[in-house]
Order: structure tokens, then sequence, then C-alpha cells
């Protein structure tokens, strides 16, 4: 299988996205097991020091746990934890972003509501 | 496995007058993968021979554990360069390339005690490649192929392999790297892999080194070295003030805007980010910062 990673970041912080994006579309669940470091490393091709530090990520904030010699594991609560600590993010990773992009093009944020509400692109595009 | 430290103490390498290599020193830890990346030129395949005792330093030596690897055949079964075939030659080097695959690998066998026949056969078919034809007969990437599975067979503890993919295509390109963390993840072996196409080996790569003009400029594991590196555009006032008291790269300038990549050292930060734009830059990019034409340095 390849993984189509991009340059814009770290790979482990990829790895460790994608893991978190398995268990918010329940491709993964609550105690199923993940693969391990090194079948991570040769299913992505990529070096199994960087994936552990990916997976160690997600052990560190509770995602995932590990039992002793037999693997890592998705932690009970595990999607919910993801999804609120993405929430509190979505501001700054997001909407920030969209505000900046709508100032510089001069777009109101009255034509921004009325985008997303209305889920279309601005006049120019009608 | 014998976990002992592969060290170099500031050797050095002349042919004739020139100065290939000089006071290089490096440690290699059991268990890594690192790729060697340098322009050509740069003292790559010298490094990979002096280390494995297949030239003879000018100066300084080469270290496995606390004995000197040159002359020593202990030490020298732990540590396999599979040289680039192909190279024009006379003498040994023309008789080798007269020799048929299957005999070659033979040969290899003889010289490798921890020699894994079976690995090597498995390898020759999953590689597809004819056995019965003879070296000075094979295409680039067929040479390559056959490199690779000395290189795999040997099961020596330090295997180096020089420019491994260069003359493969995408798909067998693919098969070495996946065959490379195959074998580094099933035993541990330090894997010391040379190579142009560097983006292509980043992900692969725990450390990378960089040689330059006979020396070692850069040493350091492929995850942190990126996380410092960065490549800052905007406006030409801007991005100086920004990059005041760091070390500048590679600076393009085009009128009012300029370019320029930093590696930030311990503690250092990007100024003021303004209207900056600041992006993370690749392995590729950061070895052209490092390597390439140094024209309006400074």
């Amino acid at each position: 299988m390849q993984m189509n990673f991009s340059s814009d970041k770290s790979i482990y912080v990829q790895i460790s996205e994608m893991i978190e994006n398995q268990i918010l579309r329940d491709i993964l669940l609550e105690e199923e097991r993940v693969l391990s470091t090194n079948e991570f490393a040769r299913m992505y091709s990529i070096n199994p020091a960087t994936a552990a530090k990916g997976i160690n990520m997600l052990v560190d904030s509770g995602v995932l746990y590990k039992k002793r010699g037999i693997g890592m594991f998705v932690a009970i609560g595990a999607k919910e934890k993801i999804m609120k600590r993405r929430k509190s993010e979505f501001y700054d990773n997001y909407i920030k972003k969209i505000l900046e992009e709508a100032e510089s093009l001069g777009i109101t944020r009255e034509e921004l509501v009325e985008m997303i509400v209305e889920q279309k692109g601005g006049k120019d595009h009608e | 496995m014998s976990n002992l430290i592969l060290r170099a103490e500031k050797i050095g390498k002349n042919y004739k007058d020139k100065e290939v290599l000089k006071e290089l020193d490096l440690v290699l830890e059991p268990g890594k993968i690192y790729g060697l990346v340098g322009r050509n030129g740069a003292g790559k395949t010298t490094l990979l021979s002096i280390l494995s005792a297949q030239a003879r330093a000018s100066a300084g030596g080469v270290y496995l554990g606390d004995d000197p690897v040159w002359e020593n055949q202990q030490a020298l079964n732990h540590i396999c360069f599979s040289r680039e075939l192909g190279m024009a030659g006379t003498g040994a080097n023309a008789a080798i390339m007269g020799l048929e695959a299957k005999d070659y690998l033979k040969l290899a066998a003889l010289f490798r005690p921890n020699w894994d026949q079976k690995m090597a056969e498995r390898l020759v078919k999953e590689f597809r490649l004819d056995v019965k034809q003879r070296l000075n007969k094979m295409s680039k990437g067929m040479l390559s192929m056959l490199t690779i599975i000395v290189a795999m067979a040997s099961q020596a503890e330090y295997t180096f392999l020089d420019e491994p993919v260069s003359g493969l295509d995408v798909v067998a390109r693919e098969q070495f790297y996946k065959l490379l963390l195959e074998e580094y993840t099933r035993t541990g072996r330090t894997f010391v892999v040379s190579t142009h196409i560097i983006e292509e080996a980043a992900d692969v790569l725990e450390e990378v080194i960089v040689l330059k003009d006979g020396k070692i400029i850069l040493k350091e594991n492929t995850c942190s070295l990126l996380q410092r590196a960065f490549y800052i555009s905007g406006k030409k006032e801007e991005v100086e003030q920004a990059v005041q008291g760091l070390r500048i790269y590679h600076k393009e300038t085009f009128g009012r805007s300029s370019s320029v990549v930093v590696l930030l050292e311990p503690g250092q930060k990007i100024g003021n980010r303004g209207n900056l734009d600041i992006q993370p830059v690749n392995l590729q990019k950061v070895f052209l910062a490092l390597c390439g034409k140094e024209d309006s340095d400074e």
C-alpha cells in the first residue's frame, strides 16, 4: 500500500493523523489492535523509528495503549477524545485561515456566512 | 549480531595529488538505516570503500568496536560493501564483468561467511533476473539488482549499498525500499545507502549523512533535520529582518521579493513572521541548500 505523504508535515505527524482518522471513521474500533511499528514501516515504506514516533504520540495522548508483549490497541473513549481535541483546534486550523484569506480578498463576514449557509461559492462563480 | 559501533577516525584519502577525503570522522551505530548523500565526486564511494577495507585510507583508521578493520577478517565478516557494478575497468574488474550472474553470486557467497543462499535465490526470482547472462551483457538496472541481492544475502551486520537504485525503474525502486525495510525490521542490521534520488529515500532513512568536498558537513536524524528547516519568502526587507542572526543557506532575490532557506539551531527562531510565507522544506531541498551553488550566500 502506498500512503500519499505530503511534505507539509512530518511523516510521523501524518502517521498519527492517519490512525486518528481511521478511528474517527470507525475503520479502527476501540479495543482493536493497530499495526505494529514494523508493520507500519513495511506497509508504508517508512523507517520504523518514524512510525514509532507517530504511534507514541498517540500513546502519550491516551488514544492508543500498549498491551505488553501483544501490541498496541485503541483505547476506550479514543474516538471521543480525538473529536474533542480536534474541535478545540478547529478554529485555529481552519476558521482562522478562511478569515485571513477572505479578508485579503475583500469578502465580507456576511458573504462568508452566506456561503456557509448556502454552501456555494462567491457571486463571481454563480 | 555483535552490536559494535563502526567508527572512522580522521580518515584521509589522496588519489595522486587529489585529496578526496579530509580528516573525516564518522560513527555508525548498529541498528539504523543511514542515507549517504553528496554530489558527484564528493567522496561517497571512497568513504564506503575505506569503511569496508576495500581501499586503504591514506591517513586515520576505521574500527569495529576497538579493533581496526584493515586486514582483519573477523571484523570484515560483519561488513559488506556491495559495489556498483559495470564501472568501466580493466584487469580484475573486466574479469568480473565477464562472469555469468550465477557465478558472480557464487563468488560473492564464498567471501561472505553468513551468506543466505535461500534469500539470494528468492530475490533472483523476485527481480526476475536471468542468472545465465554475463554481467557485461546486463542492463544497468539488472546490475543494480545483482548488487542488491549480494548486499541482502550477505547478512552482514553493516551493509553498504552504493547507488542501489540508480538503474532501477520506479517499480523496482519501490521493491527495493520494501525489501530494505523488511530485511531491516527482521534483522536490525545497519544499512548505509548512498543515493542521488533523495526525496524518494527520505522516509526510509533514519539518519542522513551529507558529504561535501571530502568532509561530513551534516549527520542528523532525518525527522529532526526536517523539523528545523524552513523556506521563508516575502518582501525583501521583511525576510531580511526575520532571518537576522540565522544561518542562511539558499538566498534568492527577485525584484522586491526574496526567499531563503534556514536551518534553525537550538534556541533560535524566525523573527517577525508578519506577512511572510514560511514553509517546511523537504530533504532534497535541504540538500540543495547545503550543497548547491553558493552564489548569493551572505
